[in-house]
C-alpha cells in the first residue's frame, strides 16, 4: 500500500490549498535512497499520464513484495489546471514546463516549480509523463536532448515506446522539468503520447509495461525483465514537418501512426464557406505518420502532422 | 505619415489580422527607431501608448520635426486584443516567445518572422512590454545583457530605473535578445498593469520615447530632462513576501520612498475577515513594483523595493 505525502503546499486566496500529492511504494524493509518519481500533470490538459499513474498504483498495490526501492507517483503538478482543463497555471496563465528549476522568491507557477524539483531531488529516475497538446495526436515517444542522448537513449529503449527522438539543444528548453532534473543529476525522460484532453487506454498499458520493465532493469523491481519493442531510433532517419499552406478545416484521409509513401495524400485543406477544397498535404517523404492533426482548424503554418522516414 | 501593412494573415473563420505600422520621416535623414506595442492581447496600456505617440508624431511631421525614420506598430496580436485573450487564441502561444521566428514553421513562428523582417535594419528597437505576472510596476528599462546590448541609449530614455541583468534560457526566443543579435539597439519599456490604462504611468513612458528620440536625433523638439537612471541590477531588488494568503489591500503606490518599518499593505482572511499580516518595508528604498489583485496567494511577491544598498537577503514579510 502506498503512502500519499502531500509535498508541497501553498494556501490559496480563498479557503483552499494548492497542492502537490504524491503516493510513496517502498519496500518492506522501509525507504531506500534509491528512489524513482513517476510525473504527470505539469501541462493541465494532457491526462494519458495520469492514467499510467493509476495503472502503476493498481499493478504496485497488487505486487508489494516486489518492490526493491522507493517508487513516488506524483499524478497531478498541475492541480489547478487538471481540474479545469487548462493547460498552464490559471490565474498567471504561465506554461509550467517553461519556468524550471524555478525559485521560492518569485511568482506562484516559479513556487511551484521549486516545490516540484525539491521534492523529486535525489530521485535516480524521473519519468514526466506527457500527452500531446489538444492539436496533435502522438505515438508513445520519447525526446532527448543531443547532449543527453548518450546517458537517456539506452534508458529509454526499456519503456516500450515506438519512437526515440534525438533532437538539437535549445536552449528555451533548458526551462523545462527535464532539463533542471537532469542538471541535478536524476536521468529524466520524458514521454509523449496521445493527445490532449483525452485517454487513449492501449498507449497506457503499453507505457506501464516500459515503466514496469525499466524498473526491474534498474533494480526497482524483483521481476523478470519484460519483453518489450524496440523503438525507432531518430537518427537512422528524418523527420518531416507538414505544416498547413492556407487557414480552413483540415480533413485527414489517413489515420495516425499508418505508413504512407512519398507523394500520397495526408488530408486536405478544406474552406467550408466556399465549400472548396484549398490544398492537399502531401507526403513529402515515405515513411511513419507518427504525428498527426487531432484539432481540425487551421492557420497558415499550423502542424499537421510529421513523418519519420529514411533519410534522402 | 505612411500608414503601412507591415503582414496580413489569413484566419479560417475570422476577417484577416492586419498587422499596420505608422512610418514617420526619412532614413537618409538621420537614425532610425522602431517601436513595437501590443504583442499580448492584455497589453492594452502598451497599445495605449503606441496609439498615443502615432498621433503625435503625426503632428511633430507636420510641423516639420522629425530628423530620422520611425516606424511605430501598436498592436501585433490583435486577434487576442479583441477577444480578451492574452495569447494567440488557438493554440495559447506566446508571439513574444517565437522569437526570431521561422517562415516554414508554426502559425506564430511564421507572425514572428514576419514582424522580425519589417524590424530588421533599425539602429534602435524599443519594445513596449507588459508584465509577466500579476503585478504593475514603475515605469522601467529593462535591458538584458546580450553582449550586444546597449546601456548609453538606454539612458537617454532618461527613466528613473534601468533593470539590467543577465538573460534568462526563455528570453533567447524573445524579440529583445533576438533584436539585439540582429544588430539593432533593443531594450524594453515596462510599464502598467496588463488589461488596463495607467496614465501616469503611460505620461511617463510618452515622455520617455520622445526624449529618447530628441538625444537620439530622430526628432528635433524641445524636451525636459528626465532622471540620471539608475543602473538596478537583480541583487539592489528586495523582495517582500505575503507569506498569508487572502484579500490583499496595497497602502502605497509604485515610485513610492519608503523608510525602513513603514506599512505597505495588509492581508485579510477573505472568509472571516481576520487580520492576518501586515508587510512592513524592512528597509530604506523605493517601491518599484507590487502585487496588483485583490487576491493574493500565500508566498506571492507584494512588493519589490530597490535599495541603493544591495541586498543581504530575500526577507520575508513581518
Amino acid at each position: 500500500m502506498g503512502v500519499i505525502e502531500e509535498v508541497f503546499s501553498i494556501d490559496l486566496p480563498v479557503g483552499e490549498q494548492f497542492r502537490i500529492q504524491r503516493c510513496r511504494y517502498t519496500p518492506t524493509g522501509g525507504e531506500t535512497s534509491k528512489r524513482i518519481s513517476i510525473v504527470s500533470g505539469i501541462h493541465g490538459d494532457e491526462l494519458e499520464g495520469q492514467y499510467v499513474c493509476f495503472l502503476l498504483g493498481e499493478w504496485l498495490r497488487a505486487h508489494a513484495d516486489k518492490i526493491k526501492a522507493t517508487i513516488d507517483i506524483y499524478p497531478a503538478i498541475n492541480s489547478l489546471g487538471l481540474d479545469s482543463i487548462t493547460r498552464s497555471v490559471p490565474f498567471y496563465n504561465v506554461d509550467l514546463n517553461r519556468i524550471f528549476p524555478g525559485s521560492k522568491n518569485d511568482f506562484l507557477p516559479a513556487q511551484i516549480a521549486d516545490g516540484v524539483v525539491s521534492a523529486m531531488r535525489g530521485s535516480e529516475i524521473a519519468i514526466d509523463i506527457h500527452s500531446s497538446n489538444v492539436f496533435l495526436r502522438e505515438i508513445p515517444q520519447v525526446r532527448i536532448a543531443k547532449s543527453q542522448a548518450k546517458m537517456l537513449v539506452p534508458l529509454a529503449n526499456k519503456l516500450n515506446i515506438d519512437f526515440v527522438w534525438v533532437h538539437d539543444a535549445v536552449t528555451v528548453l533548458e526551462s523545462t522539468f527535464a532539463h533542471a532534473m537532469n542538471t541535478l543529476g536524476t536521468k529524466t525522460l520524458v514521454v509523449e503520447m496521445g493527445v490532449g484532453m483525452r485517454l487513449g487506454k492501449a498507449y497506457g498499458h503499453q507505457l506501464l509495461e516500459g515503466i514496469l520493465n525499466l524498473m526491474a532493469c534498474e533494480g526497482f523491481l524483483d521481476i523478470e525483465p519484460l519483453d518489450v519493442r524496440m523503438p525507432i531510433q531518430s537518427h537512422v532517419g528524418e523527420v518531416a514537418y507538414l505544416n498547413a499552406s492556407c487557414p480552413g478545416l483540415f480533413v485527414p484521409a489517413i489515420e495516425h501512426c499508418q505508413m504512407i509513401e512519398k507523394g500520397s495524400i495526408v488530408g486536405a485543406i478544406v474552406d467550408p464557406l466556399s465549400g472548396q477544397t484549398l490544398d492537399e498535404v502531401i507526403a513529402p517523404i515515405g515513411g511513419i505518420l507518427f504525428t498527426l492533426r487531432a484539432y481540425p482548424i487551421v492557420y497558415e503554418g499550423s502542424l499537421v502532422g510529421r513523418i519519420f522516414g529514411e533519410k534522402v | 505619415m505612411k500608414r503601412i501593412e507591415i503582414f496580413n494573415f489569413k484566419s479560417p473563420n475570422r476577417a484577416p489580422l492586419k498587422v499596420e505600422g505608422f512610418l514617420f520621416g526619412e532614413e537618409s535623414k538621420g537614425p532610425s527607431v522602431a517601436i513595437v506595442g501590443a504583442m499580448s492581447g492584455d497589453h492594452i496600456n502598451q497599445l495605449y501608448v503606441a496609439s498615443r505617440l502615432v498621433e503625435y508624431l503625426r503632428q511633430k511631421e507636420e510641423e516639420g520635426k522629425i530628423s530620422g525614420k520611425i516606424l511605430v506598430i501598436p498592436a501585433i496580436n490583435s486577434y487576442a486584443l479583441n477577444m480578451g485573450e492574452t495569447f494567440w487564441p488557438l493554440d495559447k502561444t506566446d508571439i513574444n516567445m517565437m522569437f526570431p521566428g521561422y517562415a516554414q514553421g508554426e502559425t506564430t513562428q511564421r507572425i514572428a518572422a514576419k514582424l522580425f523582417e519589417a524590424l530588421q535594419g533599425f539602429n534602435y528597437g524599443i519594445i513596449l512590454e507588459g508584465r509577466r505576472d500579476q503585478g504593475m510596476c514603475l515605469p522601467y528599462v529593462k535591458l538584458i545583457q546580450s553582449d550586444y546590448e546597449d546601456i548609453d541609449s538606454a539612458r537617454d530614455l532618461g527613466m528613473r530605473f534601468i533593470h539590467f541583468r543577465p538573460y534568462s534560457p526563455i528570453e533567447t526566443v524573445m524579440l529583445q535578445y533576438n533584436w539585439q543579435l540582429w544588430g539593432t539597439k533593443a531594450l524594453s519599456v515596462v510599464f502598467g498593469k496588463n488589461g488596463s490604462i495607467d496614465p501616469v504611468s503611460s505620461e511617463e513612458v510618452h515622455g520617455a520615447l520622445v526624449r529618447f528620440m530628441v538625444k537620439r536625433q530622430i526628432l528635433d523638439t524641445a524636451v525636459f530632462e528626465g532622471f540620471v537612471s539608475n543602473i538596478i541590477e537583480p541583487e539592489s531588488i528586495m523582495l517582500l513576501k505575503a507569506s498569508r494568503a487572502g484579500i490583499f489591500d496595497s497602502l502605497v503606490s509604485c515610485g513610492t520612498t519608503v523608510s525602513k518599518g513603514d506599512t505597505l499593505g495588509r492581508i485579510t482572511d477573505a472568509l472571516s475577515g481576520e487580520k492576518l499580516e501586515k508587510i512592513i518595508a524592512p528597509i530604506d528604498g523605493v517601491l518599484t513594483c507590487q502585487y496588483a489583485h485583490p487576491l493574493i496567494f500565500q508566498n506571492s511577491i507584494a512588493f519589490r523595493i530597490a535599495s541603493v544598498e544591495p541586498k543581504k537577503s530575500i526577507t520575508k514579510s513581518k
